[in-house]
């Protein structure tokens, strides 16, 4: 019965404007508009049942006659006017009109019978709403939150970098990535997605404020659209077969594909300003170029200038030049022999960087090496002041038959001596690669040590200050004939080719957060070919200059998350699995984490054993609404994993 | 069929061996052993409806000092229960249900959309049921949640809407506008026959503290009886029952006090402990995910509790203003209502009047949270206090109007 009379009541109020609207006089409507702006006739209400007198109604009445018309006519937005209410007002409205009904200063658009009708409305909702709300425990309306409460800065999920950052998740539509776009949603990011096809079946997957590039990983050139404009990428694709074809395509070309799709964007972009992307790596050397070589000496020197040394003094030698083969590019090879105790031979160049750029702002080199599966050493010198003796800070690197890239971040560099300060990239003035074979046995090797010092003989106990006089003479790498024969390779010869020396960009965050896996979960028969591609991917991603963040995942659950411990490690030592939403909460928390930057790590749950049995010490339990587990738990672990 | 039987019997002996005579244990047998039974809800449902006393319902903090030797007993019994819900469940129906799909009806409003934010950063898949309406709750999409349409009081609506959901999540209640009966009580009704009728596995519902000692407010009385007729479906339910929100102090007072304008308050000595709806949230879906909330009726209460001068105190605090504060007898609420209440087209707004008898009542609308907070598994540091929530929106609003170069007086954004 309720609901009938409210049905009517709407219509009929609607009506009596509706009247007026068409140019007929409305006296009601008029009278109440003249009255209104008379103090003295809020008596009229008295008489009437409605309560108000004792809330200031006449007073606040007057007050809202006062401002223009039009900056609160918004009388429509009262969608939650009850029928009550109306019914209220129209008694208000009768009983005013009464008492004055010829009184004369009047504009036009007060005597609107229209607004005066909105506003009358709207001062009784507020009354009425006011009323209420005092007799209401449980609820607000839900027009009385937006922007502030809800999405704005008092949501706990907001973060303050989201708002400028944008994010491209390949593998939206996939276990992680349906959460992880969520994720980014609820703080505020803006995000992108990379799908493979745009039918609605997938873009139902999808929120729909997620702007959505067509594209495969596996193909470089659907890319270039997908990375315009982002900040940040997070990559949790999967090969959609167990198909090795499929598996190299998606998880080690898709990664290096995206990876170079973004440093290709960001360089464009860096351009585009005539300067050089923050993001991009410096060369620092290119053997591709005949000139580099002439920037390049040979030193060599024995490590510890003891009585062995002199004993075993086989000798040792060197050469640089350039390789030239068919259609490929030149490389710089570095091959010789080292058969004294102690000695060593390297090739050095001093540094020299672009104008305007300083190592300060790098966090490491990238070399791409043919080696022999010997270790070879890097080696930094700095000065200890202008012009004084340099100190070393030495990187050993493995090699392998092929070429490879390897990462030599600053921070891995040791110091020759204890009491040398640690790094500062910004002081180094040489680079050298180095070679000196493993010092045991080595005396056995003498017997077939072969004395042939073809061109440049380097002698072993040179002082390092006059080798290098001493090979200035000498004229560079062309000049040598090939030393050894190839085949030739004891542990006392070495071969390596170089083709390029970069410096890796420092930052502050992850650029690139890569998904990975630890194997666990895949069938026996597939697990080594999908752990290789996986590992390739994250190889690429790492020799990419970005600074990345690599999460593998225990088996993962399809279940809710942040309701159990994690554990993070790294090493391949996790047993238990994970939820895809606690993988997507890492990867989020990682975005703005600078522990987690060039970081590689595996994460799963807790194992739960018997009660009180915990193999794992709580790192850090923070009672804070923003609960970063993220930062205390990476921060012990391993960089440049 | 056979298993659950078997779990049953041994869960009963274990309980009879350890001379358990715990309220709660005995309810679940009760309610077990209704279980296979047709529902006999409908005549609870219309005595409960008449003002009949409705079953009496184990408190949550009684169960919470359960002593060591109980937890045996209580551990088989969730089993039993989850046994229960397992084998109801493949009668039911063919496919088994992802437990991460869950719908959340109400979610437009105050509690509903932080409930489907919280969720959806847990990383479930939300489905939420929405009134057909020409602007439709398109920040619920925006977010990740898909939408169904449907109405609570068209009960031909809601059978689509829960097919394929695991948990319902109910914190729907009528609009100020509409007869309080309608929603809150038909229609939920209407929902929990159907979450019955389709298997639904979890049933949450949202109560109001203390809603069994007030019979005289239509709404709390209606939220009473729902909890006895849930209670009596046999569905696997969670009552949490709340106490006031802090969101809806920024549009009564937050928002008045800096504008200047007249603050309405009462002079009713009652406090309320007002929550965050987002702790709420935060609850509600940990309250899920624990067994120990299954069948159970849970308060949810904030920090402190508060009157509503201490509020418009606070208020003016942090605004660093003083307020037109304009004092309403708790008389007048009462009078109003009994005006209102004369006409038969005005009991809907005198329902609305209604809690003005709670606060007539001189009550603190709290409850301890300790137990609670140990069984959720949460920590009772990170709650928001109101002195906090009140500080971080005058912080966030009196910085938004710095960054504007806007005097207070200019109106308009200040939710």
């Amino acid at each position: 019965m309720a609901l009938n009379s409210a049905a009517k009541v709407r219509p009929a109020a609607s009506w009596s404007h509706q009247l007026t609207l068409e140019g007929r006089r409305c006296s009601q409507c008029n009278a109440f508009a003249v009255d209104s702006r008379k103090p003295g006739t809020a008596n009229s209400l008295r008489n009437h049942t409605f309560p108000s007198r004792h809330l200031g109604v006449p007073q606040r009445l007057s007050e809202r006659r006062k401002p223009a018309p039009g900056v609160r006519a918004s009388g429509e937005q009262n969608g939650a006017d009850t029928a009550v209410k109306e019914k209220e007002e129209e008694k208000v409205v009768q009983e005013r009109a009464k008492p004055t009904e010829e009184d004369a200063q009047l504009t036009l658009s007060d005597i609107n019978p229209v607004s005066l009708g909105r506003r009358s409305r709207e001062f009784f909702n507020d009354v009425w709403k006011r009323l209420t709300d005092l007799g209401q425990l449980t609820r607000s309306s839900p027009s009385d939150v937006d922007t502030v409460l809800i999405g704005g800065p008092m949501c706990e999920f907001t973060i303050p970098d989201a708002a400028f950052t944008t994010v491209l998740v390949a593998g939206a539509t996939g276990r992680v990535g349906r959460i992880l776009v969520r994720k980014l949603l609820l703080r505020g990011y803006t995000v992108k997605a990379l799908v493979r096809s745009s039918d609605e079946a997938t873009l139902e997957k999808l929120p729909t404020v997620v702007q959505h590039v067509v594209g495969d990983i596996g193909d470089p050139t659907t890319l270039s659209k997908a990375v315009e404009g982002v900040n940040k990428i997070i990559c949790c694709t999967r090969a959609t077969s167990m198909l090795s074809g499929d598996l190299t395509r998606v998880e080690q070309q898709g990664v290096a594909n995206l990876a170079k799709a973004f440093l290709d964007y960001n360089h464009r972009l860096a351009q585009k300003r005539a300067g050089k992307s923050a993001r991009s790596k410096v060369t620092l050397a290119r053997f591709s170029k005949e000139s580099t070589l002439d920037e390049w000496d040979l030193r060599d020197g024995v490590e510890d200038e003891d009585i062995l040394g002199k004993l075993y003094d086989g000798g040792m030698d060197a050469e640089l030049e350039l390789t030239e083969r068919e259609g490929e590019r030149s490389m710089g090879l570095f091959q010789g022999y080292v058969y004294t105790r102690g000695g060593f031979v390297e090739m050095t160049t001093e540094l020299k960087l672009p104008e305007g750029v300083s190592l300060s702002r790098f966090e490491g080199l990238l070399i791409r090496v043919c080696g022999d599966g010997k270790p070879y050493t890097f080696v930094l010198e700095m000065e200890k002041w202008e012009g004084g003796p340099p100190m070393e800070y030495t990187y050993k690197f493995p090699t392998r038959v092929g070429y490879a890239r390897v990462r030599l971040p600053f921070s891995d560099f040791r110091p020759g001596s204890p009491d040398q300060p640690p790094l500062d990239p910004a002081q180094v003035k040489r680079m050298s690669i180095r070679f000196e074979p493993k010092k045991v046995r080595a005396p056995m090797m003498l017997a077939g040590a072969p004395a042939q010092k073809k061109k440049k003989v380097m002698a072993g106990r040179v002082d390092p200050m006059q080798a290098i006089a001493e090979i200035d003479t000498s004229s560079e790498g062309p000049e040598f004939v090939p030393g050894a024969t190839e085949t030739d390779l004891g542990s006392n010869r070495f071969k390596l080719e170089v083709d390029f020396i970069k410096a890796l960009p420092a930052g502050e965050e992850p650029d690139f957060i890569l998904v990975s896996c630890t194997g666990a979960g895949v069938e026996e028969e597939d697990r080594e070919k999908v752990l290789r591609a996986k590992l390739a991917g994250e190889q690429s991603l790492r020799n990419s200059g970005l600074g990345y963040t690599i999460v593998r995942p225990g088996p993962l659950l399809e279940e809710p998350g942040g309701s159990r411990a994690l554990v993070f490690d790294q090493g391949n030592r996790i047993t238990q699995s994970i939820s895809c939403a606690d993988v997507a909460d890492v990867c989020v928390k990682a975005l703005h984490d600078g522990t987690a930057r060039n970081k590689s790590f595996e994460v799963c749950y807790e194992y739960t054993s018997e009660q009180g049995q915990g193999l794992y010490e709580l790192v850090a339990h923070l009672p804070d609404k923003s609960n970063n587990y993220l930062t205390p738990a990476l921060a012990l672990l391993e960089k440049n994993t | 069929m056979a298993a659950t039987m078997h779990a049953c019997r041994c869960s009963l002996q274990t309980g009879a061996s350890l001379g358990l005579t715990s309220q709660r244990t005995t309810r679940h047998q009760e309610s077990f052993a209704a279980l296979p039974k047709p529902v006999k809800s409908e005549a609870v449902g219309r005595s409960a409806f008449l003002g009949a006393p409705a079953a009496k319902h184990g408190q949550f903090r009684n169960d919470m000092a359960v002593p060591q030797q109980a937890r045996v007993g209580k551990v088989s019994d969730a089993r039993k229960v989850q046994c229960a819900a397992a084998s109801t469940a493949a009668v039911m129906s063919g496919t088994p249900v992802r437990n991460t799909s869950i719908l959340v009806v109400g979610a437009t409003g105050t509690l509903g959309r932080q409930i489907v934010r919280r969720a959806l950063d847990e990383g479930y898949d939300v489905r939420c049921l929405v009134r057909p309406r020409p602007v439709s709750a398109e920040f619920l999409r925006e977010w990740g949640a898909t939408t169904v349409q449907g109405d609570l009081t068209k009960p031909e609506s809601l059978p689509a809407a829960l097919v394929g959901i695991h948990t319902v999540i109910d914190c729907a209640t009528g609009r100020p506008e509409e007869p309080i009966r309608k929603v809150d009580w038909d229609g939920k009704v209407a929902l929990i026959q159907c979450a019955k009728a389709l298997g639904i596995q979890r049933y949450v519902f949202f109560s109001i503290h203390n809603c069994d000692k007030h019979p005289e407010v239509p709404l709390m009385e209606i939220k009473r009886c729902t909890e006895a007729y849930l209670a009596d479906s046999g569905l696997d339910y969670t009552v949490l029952r709340l106490c006031g929100f802090m969101q809806g102090l920024i549009s009564q007072y937050a928002v008045p006090v800096l504008e200047e304008k007249a603050v309405w308050g009462t002079d009713a000595p009652t406090r309320i402990a007002y929550t965050d709806a987002q702790d709420v949230a935060k609850w509600t879906l940990a309250a899920l995910r624990s067994e120990k909330f299954e069948k159970q009726v849970a308060t949810l209460a904030g920090p402190r509790a508060f009157t509503t001068q201490e509020i418009i105190a606070l208020c003016e605090r942090f605004a660093g203003q003083d307020a037109k504060v304009t004092t309403v007898p708790l008389g007048i609420l009462r009078v109003t209502r009994a005006i209102t209440r004369l006409f038969q087209w005005t009991t809907d707004a005198a329902d609305r009047l209604a809690f003005s008898e709670v606060l007539t009542s001189d009550t603190v609308f709290s409850a301890p949270m300790t137990e609670t907070f140990k069984a959720l598994g949460v920590d009772p540091l990170e709650t928001t206090t109101l002195e906090k929530y009140l500080q971080e929106y005058y912080g966030q609003i009196l910085k938004k109007l710095k960054d504007l170069k806007a005097g207070s007086r200019q109106g308009d954004f200040y939710i």
